[in-house]
């Protein structure tokens, strides 16, 4: 038996979950205080076919380097599965709070149109910092919390990697 | 018009889906296809599909796909004797086309001065209300000083829109609500239609009440025969490019579809049009319509009218270039319903950014009346330099809720991973009761944002759970065991002398 984590909605959600195998392909899941009996038949890559108890569900999963999606009829759940490590590693780690100094950071190779915060400026959740050209249209960088600009590390027509940090807000 | 010539060999000077487009339907014709490429595409399908391929420059396209003296030289060392300039990058561009001229290439498409006359869209609105077609009430011109656009957006009353008098494709294109407002969405209108046209002249509309966009595909041959194929609906569009195109359009009757068609010819007539054509219109909440600007090329949604039609749009474009008739206008034939959905690699929840990256794994839909037009396979890298759409996917059937339920159905079966697209918002737009009712117009995406953007459904996400954490359980026990398979088998193949030296070394043992 393997005593698991779920990261739901970014992490913003625990749920436990335990999986007992029990033969090949089928387990036995236990999750939120109820006991399930799955059979999971893996198709081609990241397909699997499930069922659930009774219910047949068709299933893809879709591992980024950002966590797992799983696309099930008309939604994509993204969903983390830690184990006891990863899930202490992570906690020791303290990331995705938006407690504190944020960074704000490039989500694409980009150039910097305009600054619209300067360091000290007040700035909410939500408001851009930062206004960049990406594939030919113009997006705001924007503040994941209420604070003060600390930090502004680009200027104008300056060319920004991928996952360059553009300024911190705390 | 001069005499159309015999193609052999035809160069695209485009890429991802349309490239892909033109290409089958140039082996259908027995033609031999030649593609051009950047350093960002080398591994594109367009590239697999030709039968040659020019290196043509670096990622950015203002140095690759922009580049007419590139292009021209790739044809010439081909010995293309045709160019085929798909749509956006150099497909409206004049100078391209009559440097083709000047080379003995045949450009596929009007002649250059048609599209002088309707590239610049001030000019094109000028020449069209001249001609008798109605226009949306607007500045003369390209205004030069702010302050004077602020003054005549001010006199002329709120909304108003700004936009690119070289422009297209949504680029340089802005609403403004509010006179506070102006000053910063003239820049951004400024500097968005520079760096996509090379040109930063930006031309006040007066913004209609409900507009729906609605446009008529034309054709003229060289014998100056000119026929309108019916109309596409484009009216749910968000950041003011198509992502949702249909015909026949809700709001049209028969008496006004053919009002429309027959202005669209003549506003074709009127520059001595060639080819395929679109002209876009504007029809407000009074169902007037106005004629908004022409689009001399093919258009992304092309394939909703051959749908509707039977023809291919791209073949038709090739015979007239050779010379050939196109089909009287009683030979035209539209039945049934067809939708077009345009599938991004973008993340509508985060403001529509675009999603590139590799395509991990994809299973495209089929069934009957369903048609994909891609431009990726899995494996593919969506590259962060171009416009991030992968494939416009299609319905046809022979009614309008079927076809909706039909396109809703095979973008259930449309797996892309690796990526975002922005496949369950297209399914939200299908289902949306103003979409099924045809009670839509351009502020469809805007007004309905909350609707379209629904979080993933609570009612499944149990299983979506105990199916990752099966999958993890799997990898964890998959991994576990074939390390202590390779331990135990390290362990058996090592030699006694080496096990012994290890222990030596160690300072144990064998004293």
């Amino acid at each position: 038996m393997t005593a698991y984590v779920a990261l739901l909605d970014g992490g913003k959600r625990e749920e436990g979950v335990e999986v007992r195998a029990l033969g090949p392909g089928l387990y036995e899941v236990r999750l939120a205080g109820k006991v399930h009996a799955v059979d999971a038949f893996r198709h081609d890559h990241g397909t699997l076919s499930l069922l659930v108890d009774s219910e047949s569900h068709s299933v893809q999963l879709d591992q980024r380097a950002s966590g797992m999606k799983v696309h099930l009829r008309d939604s994509v759940y993204s969903v983390d599965i830690l184990d006891e490590r990863r899930l202490r590693m992570r906690r020791s780690a303290g990331r995705f709070t938006v407690e504190g100094r944020q960074a704000l950071a490039a989500p694409l190779p980009c150039r910097v149109v305009r600054v619209l915060r300067k360091p000290g400026d007040a700035v909410r959740e939500g408001e851009g910092v930062v206004l960049v050209e990406l594939m030919g249209m113009e997006n705001e960088i924007r503040s994941p919390r209420d604070g003060k600009v600390v930090e502004l590390l680009v200027q104008e027509g300056q060319a920004v990697e991928k996952d360059a940090r553009v300024a911190s807000v705390e | 018009m001069p005499e159309g010539k015999p193609i052999n060999k035809l160069l695209v000077a485009n890429r991802g889906e349309i490239a892909v487009r033109v290409i089958r339907t140039a082996r259908e014709m027995g033609l031999k296809t030649v593609a051009i490429y950047s350093d960002a595409d080398r591994g594109a399908l367009h590239v697999r599909l030709a039968d040659e391929a020019v290196h043509i420059g670096p990622p950015p396209a203002r140095d690759s796909y922009l580049v007419a003296e590139r292009i021209l030289a790739a044809a010439g060392r081909t010995g293309a004797d045709a160019v085929h300039p798909g749509y956006g990058f150099l497909s409206e561009k004049a100078e391209f086309n009559r440097a083709c001229r000047d080379a003995g290439i045949l450009f596929v498409g009007p002649s250059p001065e048609a599209q002088e006359a309707m590239g610049v869209k001030t000019s094109a609105r000028k020449r069209m209300a001249a001609a008798g077609v109605p226009v949306v009430p607007g500045s003369d011109g390209p205004i030069a000083d702010q302050a004077e656009a602020q003054a005549q957006a001010d006199a002329m009353g709120y909304p108003v829109m700004l936009k690119a008098a070289a422009g297209g494709g949504g680029k340089g294109m802005k609403k403004c609500e509010r006179p506070q407002d102006f000053p910063a969405l003239w820049q951004t209108a400024k500097r968005e239609s520079a760096s996509a046209f090379g040109d930063d002249r930006i031309y006040l509309e007066k913004f209609l009440e409900r507009p729906r966009h609605v446009e008529i595909q034309v054709f003229a041959d060289r014998a100056g025969n000119t026929i309108w194929l019916g109309e596409r609906e484009c009216s749910v569009q968000r950041r003011h490019q198509k992502i949702v195109e249909e015909s026949p359009s809700a709001v049209l009757d028969e008496r006004m579809r053919q009002a429309m068609g027959e202005v669209a010819v003549k506003a074709a007539r009127a520059v001595d049009y060639l080819g395929a054509g679109t002209v876009e219109f504007l029809v407000d909440a009074q169902r007037k319509f106005y004629f908004l600007e022409m689009n001399t090329r093919l258009q992304v949604e092309h394939p909703v009218t051959e749908m509707c039609t039977g023809l291919d749009l791209v073949r038709l474009q090739l015979e007239v270039a050779r010379g050939l008739p196109v089909p009287r206008q009683d030979e035209v034939v539209r039945r049934g319903h067809a939708v077009e959905a345009r599938v991004y690699a973008e993340d509508p929840a985060r403001g529509f950014l675009p999603s590139p990256g590799r395509i991990s794994y994809l299973r495209v839909p089929g069934g009957p009346g369903v048609r994909d037009d891609s431009g990726v396979y899995a494996g593919w890298v969506v590259p962060p330099f171009y416009d991030p759409m992968i494939s416009k996917l299609l319905a046809w059937a022979p009614t309008r809720a079927q076809a909706i339920a039909r396109l809703d159905r095979a973008l259930g079966d449309y797996h892309v991973h690796g990526i975002s697209t922005n496949i369950p918002y297209l399914r939200q737009v299908l289902r949306h009761p103003a979409f099924a009712a045809g009670d839509y117009d351009t502020g469809f995406c805007a007004e309905h944002q909350k609707e379209l953007l629904v979080p993933p459904d609570p009612g499944y996400q149990e299983v979506a759970l105990i199916a990752a954490a099966v999958a993890a359980f799997k990898r964890d026990h998959d991994e576990a065991e074939a390390f202590a398979a390779r331990a135990s088998a390290a362990q058996a193949g090592r030699s006694a002398w080496a096990r012994a030296g290890r222990l030596r070394s160690l300072g144990r043992g064998l004293r």
